[in-house]
């Protein structure tokens, strides 16, 4: 792509090459910001070393992220708002995903972008993967925007996340799960149930990875071992939530990313494996761990919980930042012990508490299909349509009960009744389901309850 | 000490949220909300502030003149906005406009070049509005405007910005093919406006030139005023030729969107509808492709007129309207595109990715989507067959045919003690004669004939037989077994082809006289073993005719003889010639009959009764296999086990009656032309595809129904199970709802509603209940009214009767679990749409165990070589109990197992029924509220 078209770069234009791992889909991220007297301006470029997949320039980067401010001098979000636009410019054959929020720099208040610049060829494969980067990138936003009131270099912070998304992204491109997986590559192709992983812990597997709204981490020292269980959960996920997910890498290079719906993890010459607290509590949804080589399955809390916990964690660590004397004094993966108001749990992962009867009942049943001839795959399709039904009817019938939302929801045990879920991992995966399609939910027919329960304890506490 | 009640006190329960201080002092704006959902906030609430009521799209225009500007929402009219404010927004989403692309005179050049940009689409968002959007910017060309070109874009606007993100690809994709036509229509407009103005400049040229030529004459050639036009001249001749070329860049465009198999802008189908009374005449050309053809030389009326080279552009002049800037055609194709995308992405996100996973996942599972699926997930019957991979083929795993649960062998002589041979006439659909015709051996009056003939119903009944009133004739397995020993094998001589697989035999027609005057009939050519694959479709209960409470006895005529292991089967191979012979006895003409394989008959049927089932080294006959067994298991689970020799309603529910029907569509058909008229319409919805929507709508009479009607497990275990319900009423409202109501419980439903006939005024026949399932009956009195009563009252053993008026249902017992999650009359769910999504459910989940059941391996087969029929038999019964399912709800799942085989081997051609149409005799009992 040529730049001669394009306005000349400010000489000021700061540039980090960032060393990524195979082929990385990502041209550049890009800080730019509103300079109330020259526009928009272009802060920072993060750009992967190694080959370009399309000839950018520096002029086209820096054409491109100035283009993404245009129009903010319009912008009348709230003051902390963090605005998503997305970008796909045919023209130039890129997309962006850009993200807007004001913050103070040299004194002003002014509007910046992160942006994050993909080959246009890369869009199918960017999309399913957006929310995970979006939601990273706000919350880095957030630490960013304290940074800058701070008059600090929000760059190193920005740095600290814009690296691990490139490493995301790149990991993905090699590793991720296809959105057709052969049922050749997984457990359901067994012979008899128990051929290749034990039938109670495939049954807890599956089923606590359903409860957790299809998040799981698989960690093994086997890498085959792993990646079959990685792709039989995948099963049970939609096409772009596999797509979301990523198979371990046999050298064991990759960390854990929040945000994955499934991801392999390989343990260590020593058989441990590091779990990254901060990294987890940030997904956007509880998790699983499974552990393919003591075959134990463990899961943290449902979903109200999961966010509770989450935003209080996310609130002590901006605190910390807030309260952070110099720009040493805090690293971003280090912030929370500075923080003494808030002692997290670090044990996060529980025993699966609630067994269920569908999957059960699913597993019990899919095996006695003959394998090879498609009749498993078309037997877990009906299962998996029987599960976003029931989702679906759950959700409605929550919604006829509470008028959408506007009365508290209080026939859990009649919801419980008339839809076949006394079951309590019954409720709980199809309640997975449910929150999946409309976000709070947990908290919205379970929450008040627990944060009444967490108050107690906390004034009892503070007896 | 302290407890939870205590500590209560603390907290503000109303208001818990609220009343989280967080300690660290960080300010509001920095931090996270550490409750998802303050105040009155909830998952739905969270579009709620927005300042219009639901998704529409936005066409915007960046004005030369006023800026960004709105042009028209789809929908139309201040209600599809609210108060929101379209010129704010129109602003916004312009300014974020990303069209570098140069157009105009490039450097270098010094006439116009025009650049075919590329659209761009960005997605953004006002959170403070609460307004997001998918922007779909266009360029489009206008030869009046700035540059040639107009900006316009067109942004789908929503209150919920996930869902614009999760649809992004679909929206566009839909985006992009409306962008594309209205690009389309503009190109075409944007020539016809270079051709007319060159027509001008021609006109102008040619007036100039005479001009100039008299001026040189008059004044010579120097003078001030030829010069002048001279120079004018000129400029007209510059202006033709900048013309010219923008006329070739404009027609000459790669149009390399239509070659995009996926691309159709126009089609011809909805030109008609579309091209309305202000579609020139030239869309016509269009329509044909001829758009953008150079070479497509246009002769519109049109006079030119006298202009000047060069035109001014001025600020005062007005631009051209969209609509103006397109040609018509494309413009309202565009609009019809856009109103399909507003209806598409209209409403909540979860619904429409609800819908999309359905699709995807209903794809993958063709072969049961028939059942109780909308029919555009099924109507393309693509290889249904898909299972079958190399040698290995899901034939293997298919279940013998018959679908008799277990039950004993019954010796042969058990059956001919009760059943007498009945002479029946067979007459052949086709008029072919003599040879196909049947020899009786003995000969009983067709009383059934007479009848129908009395009637003059249907001509098609001729050879149907009937005792009277008391007589109905169907094919029943027991006949059937006697029938295997009475083969005619000078019949079963004619053997069209050597690899006939399917064997045909001639049979004498037995029928059995009980107490209760009904005799069971079988016919003779019209009833092959194949076709006794299926008896739980289509099963009638008989009933005793004096009351509800039925006499269980009277199976009494049964005599079961457990230590007779005759077996009546045979494999029976596909492939013959059909060869109509014969009418059944219930007056269905036009009965397809396959000549036997004398080989493979002579193999099957020593002495002329088929004793052997093949084993499986016949595997890809097995779904052709006829099973007779009966299980004697079942008959000591009866409570009347006790009796000696009487046999269980479960056993006389397994003795069934079957009759092939599968080719009996055309005959079906003509007996309903000669019926009534109401017969030949579409059935149910008149002719339209049975839609989600429609059974949604159905979903509120339905839960009206279990509510009102304690008898509602019974009425929908009948549509489950295959036994044909009958509504019966004298308004037709409250008929047609009733109907409209249940049919979300029947399987099979057919692409238009052809299993349910909503209202009928006119005698039924046997062959209706193959086809319809569910029946509006009206009730009146009147002569045609007597004689559907007539019908009814013939036929009423065979189908539950659910009388609207009277508020009673007429049907066999139920007792299962299956009907209770089903149908809940206690069920708390408020409305229609919810509580179809929970009959939906509850149906995709039973769908699954009969998929199951069907191609389970081992199931079906025997295991080892020493394990007869009554062991395969009993294994399926016990899987089904195992799966948690008692008595009746294996009919449902046999049943429903049937018509999956069906479609499996058959496919919908002639839509999914089971070939065979069978009864079964069970108690019936009248219901009352």
């Amino acid at each position: 792509m040529s730049s001669s078209s394009c306005p000349p770069q400010s000489p000021a234009v700061a540039k980090t090459e960032v060393t990524v791992e195979g082929e990385s889909p990502v041209l550049a991220a890009t800080f730019a910001y509103w300079d109330n007297i020259l526009g928009p301006r272009v802060r920072h470029i993060w750009v992967p070393k190694g080959p370009p997949a399309l000839t950018l320039g520096d002029g086209d980067i820096t054409f491109l992220a100035n283009h993404t401010l245009n129009g903010e001098i319009l912008r009348s979000a709230e003051s902390g708002a963090v605005d998503v636009k997305f970008f796909v410019l045919a023209e130039k054959g890129v997309v962006i995903v850009s993200l807007i929020f004001d913050g103070d720099l040299k004194g002003d208040r002014n509007t910046c972008a992160l942006s994050i610049i993909l080959p246009q060829t890369e869009l199918d494969f960017y999309l399913p993967l957006h929310a995970v980067c979006v939601e990273r990138l706000k919350h880095i936003i957030r630490k960013g925007r304290i940074w800058m009131q701070k008059g600090y270099n929000i760059v190193s912070v920005l740095t600290s996340e814009i690296i691990p998304i490139m490493d995301l992204l790149s990991s993905m491109k090699t590793h991720s799960l296809p959105e057709d997986i052969d049922l050749k590559d997984t457990v359901m192709n067994d012979d008899d149930i128990g051929d290749s992983c034990h039938e109670d812990f495939l049954h807890k597997a599956i089923s606590s990875h359903l409860q957790t709204c299809g998040c799981s981490m698989v960690v093994g020292s086997n890498p085959d071992k792993v990646n079959k269980m990685v792709r039989t959960l995948c099963l049970f996920l939609t096409p772009s939530e596999r797509r979301c997910s990523r198979l371990c890498k046999a050298d064991g290079s990759f960390h854990y990313d929040a945000g994955l719906f499934v991801q392999g993890l390989l343990k260590d010459s020593t058989g441990s494996f590091v779990l990254p607290f901060r990294q987890v509590l940030y997904s956007p949804y509880p998790t699983t761990h499974i552990d393919v080589d003591v075959n134990t399955v463990k899961q943290m809390p449902p979903c109200h919980e999961h966010a509770y916990t989450q935003r209080r964690y996310m609130c002590a660590e901006l605190s910390a930042l807030w309260k952070a004397a110099s720009e040493e004094d805090v690293a971003p993966d280090t912030i929370i012990h500075a923080d003494e108001s808030f002692a997290p749990d670090l044990n996060i992962f529980q025993d699966v508490m609630h067994k269920d009867t569908i999957v059960k009942s699913f597993l019990d049943e899919v095996f006695l299909l003959k394998p090879g001839l498609m009749l498993r795959s078309t037997y877990l399709a009906q299962f998996l349509l029987l599960l976003h039904r029931k989702a679906l009817t759950l959700l409605k019938y929550i919604e006829d009960e509470t008028q959408k939302g506007k009365k508290p929801f209080r026939s859990l045990r009649n919801l419980k009744t008339d839809l076949d879920l006394m079951t309590e991992g019954d409720l709980s995966i199809i309640m997975a389901l449910a929150e999946k399609l409309k976000v709070g939910l947990h908290s919205f027919v379970f929450g008040k309850p627990f944060y009444t329960s967490v108050q107690e304890r906390d004034v009892l506490m503070s007896f | 000490m302290i407890g939870s009640p205590d500590l209560l006190a603390f907290t503000k329960e109303n208001d818990v949220v609220d009343s989280y201080v967080e300690p660290s002092q960080l300010p509001e704006e920095f931090s996270v909300p550490l409750f998802p959902y303050c105040g009155n906030a909830n998952p739905w609430s969270k579009t709620s502030y927005a300042k219009f009521a639901r998704d529409f799209i936005l066409i915007s225009e960046f004005s030369e003149q006023v800026g960004p500007q709105p042009l028209l929402t789809v929908p139309d009219g201040p209600k599809a906005c609210g108060t929101f404010d379209l010129n704010y927004f129109s602003l916004r989403i312009m300014s974020v406009d990303y069209q570098a692309s140069f157009v105009g005179h490039p450097p270098g050049c010094s006439y116009p070049k025009l650049n075919f940009v590329e659209d761009s689409k960005v997605v953004l968002g006002d959170s403070k509005e609460g307004a997001f959007a998918y922007v779909h910017h266009l360029t489009l060309y206008d030869l009046e405007a700035r540059g040639f070109v107009r900006p316009f874009c067109m942004a789908y606007v929503s209150a919920d910005e996930r869902k614009i993100m999760r649809q992004f690809l679909q929206l566009s994709s839909e985006f992009s093919k409306a962008s594309e036509c209205l690009k389309t229509g503009n190109r075409k407009a944007f020539a016809n406006e270079i051709e007319k103005k060159l027509k001008d400049l021609e006109y102008t040229r040619a007036v100039l030139h005479r001009e100039t030529e008299l001026q040189k004459l008059n004044n010579g050639c120097y003078s001030t005023q030829a010069i002048e036009k001279a120079n004018e001249l000129a400029n007209v001749e510059k202006s033709i030729y900048e013309h010219k070329d923008l006329l070739k860049q404009i027609t000459s465009y790669p149009n390399r969107k239509m070659k995009d198999p996926e691309f159709l802008p126009y089609d011809s189908d909805s030109l008609v509808e579309s091209a309305d009374l202000h579609r020139d005449p030239e869309s016509e050309s269009v329509a044909r492709g001829e758009l953008d053809d150079p070479t497509n030389q246009r002769r519109p009326s049109y006079t030119p007129q006298l202009i000047k080279a060069k035109s001014a552009k001025c600020f005062d002049k007005r631009l051209k309207t969209l609509e103006e800037l397109c040609d018509l055609y494309f413009f309202h194709q565009t609009m019809d595109q856009l109103k399909q995308i507003e209806k598409t992405f209209r409403g909540d996100l979860c619904n429409i990715y609800t819908n999309q996973i359905e699709q995807a996942l209903l794809k993958k599972q063709k072969v049961t989507n028939f059942l109780f699926e909308d029919f555009s997930t099924w109507e393309e019957d693509e290889n249904v067959k898909q299972f079958c991979s190399g040698n290995e083929c899901l034939l293997d795993n298919l279940p013998p045919p018959a679908s008799v649960p277990s039950g004993e062998p019954l010796s042969l002589d058990s059956y001919t003690s009760c059943v007498e041979t009945v002479p029946i006439k067979m007459e052949p659909e086709t008029g072919e004669g003599g040879p196909q015709e049947v020899e009786m051996t003995d000969s009983i009056p067709c009383e059934i004939a007479q009848d129908n003939l009395d009637e003059g119903t249907d001509a098609a009944m001729k050879g149907s037989l009937s005792s009277g009133e008391s007589i109905e004739v169907l094919g029943t397995e027991k006949s059937f077994k006697a029938q295997g020993s009475q083969v005619n094998s000078e019949n079963m001589a004619n053997v069209p082809s050597p690899q006939l697989l399917r064997v045909r035999r001639r049979t004498v027609t037995k029928r059995a006289n009980s107490e209760d005057s009904i005799e069971v009939l079988s016919t003779t050519d019209s009833i092959i073993p194949e076709d006794l694959r299926a008896s739980y479709p289509s099963a009638i209960h008989e009933e005793d005719s004096t009351d509800a409470v039925e006499d269980r006895t009277s199976g009494q005529m049964f005599p079961v003889n457990p230590g007779t292991d005759v077996q009546d089967e045979c494999v029976y191979k596909t492939g013959t010639s059909v060869q109509v012979d014969a009418t059944c006895c219930m007056g269905q003409e036009g009965l397809a009959y396959e000549e036997p394989s004398p080989e493979l008959a002579q193999e099957c049927c020593a002495n002329g009764v088929v004793k052997q089932e093949p084993r499986p080294c016949c595997q890809r006959d097995l779904p052709l296999q006829v099973d007779f067994v009966l299980d004697d298991a079942n008959i000591c689970e009866d409570p009347l086990a006790g009796l000696s020799h009487e046999p269980n309603p479960t056993y006389l529910l397994d003795e069934t009656s079957r009759m092939n029907l599968d080719d009996l569509s055309d005959s079906t058909s003509f007996m309903s032309a000669s019926t009534s008229s109401d017969r030949t319409c579409s059935p149910f919805l008149y002719g339209s595809p049975v839609t989600v929507k429609q059974k949604k709508k159905a979903g509120q009479s339905a839960i009206r129904f279990i509510r009102q009607y304690p008898f509602a497990q019974q009425a929908i275990f009948c549509l489950l199970s295959g036994r044909t319900l009958v509504v019966l009423g004298t308004d037709e409202g409250t008929v047609r709802k009733l109907v409209s109501a249940l049919t979300i419980y029947l399987p099979n439903l057919g692409k238009y509603g052809e299993s349910v006939k909503p209202w009928l005024s006119s005698p039924f026949h046997l062959s209706d209940l193959q086809n319809w399932k569910l029946i509006g009956i009206h009730k009146m009195a009147s002569p045609t009214g007597s004689s559907v009563l007539h019908s009814l009252k013939r036929y009423s053993r065979y189908v539950s009767i659910l009388d609207a008026d009277n508020k009673t249902l007429r049907c066999p017992p139920y007792k299962g679990t299956l009907m209770e999650r089903l149908v809940d009359h206690r069920t708390q769910i408020k409305r229609g749409a919810t509580y179809f999504l929970h009959v939906q459910s509850m149906l995709t989940q039973l769908c699954a165990k009969a998929f199951l059941f069907t191609f389970c391996h081992h199931l079906h087969l025997p295991i080892n070589g020493g394990e007869d029929d009554d062991v395969v038999a009993t294994r399926r019964m016990k899987f089904l109990h195992h799966l948690g399912y008692d008595q009746d709800d294996c009919h449902v799942l046999h049943f429903l197992s049937e018509l999956i085989k069906c479609y499996y081997l058959h496919g919908s051609g002639k839509g999914v029924r089971p070939p065979v149409f069978g009864f079964s005799y069970v108690t019936s009992f009248v219901y009352k509220i």
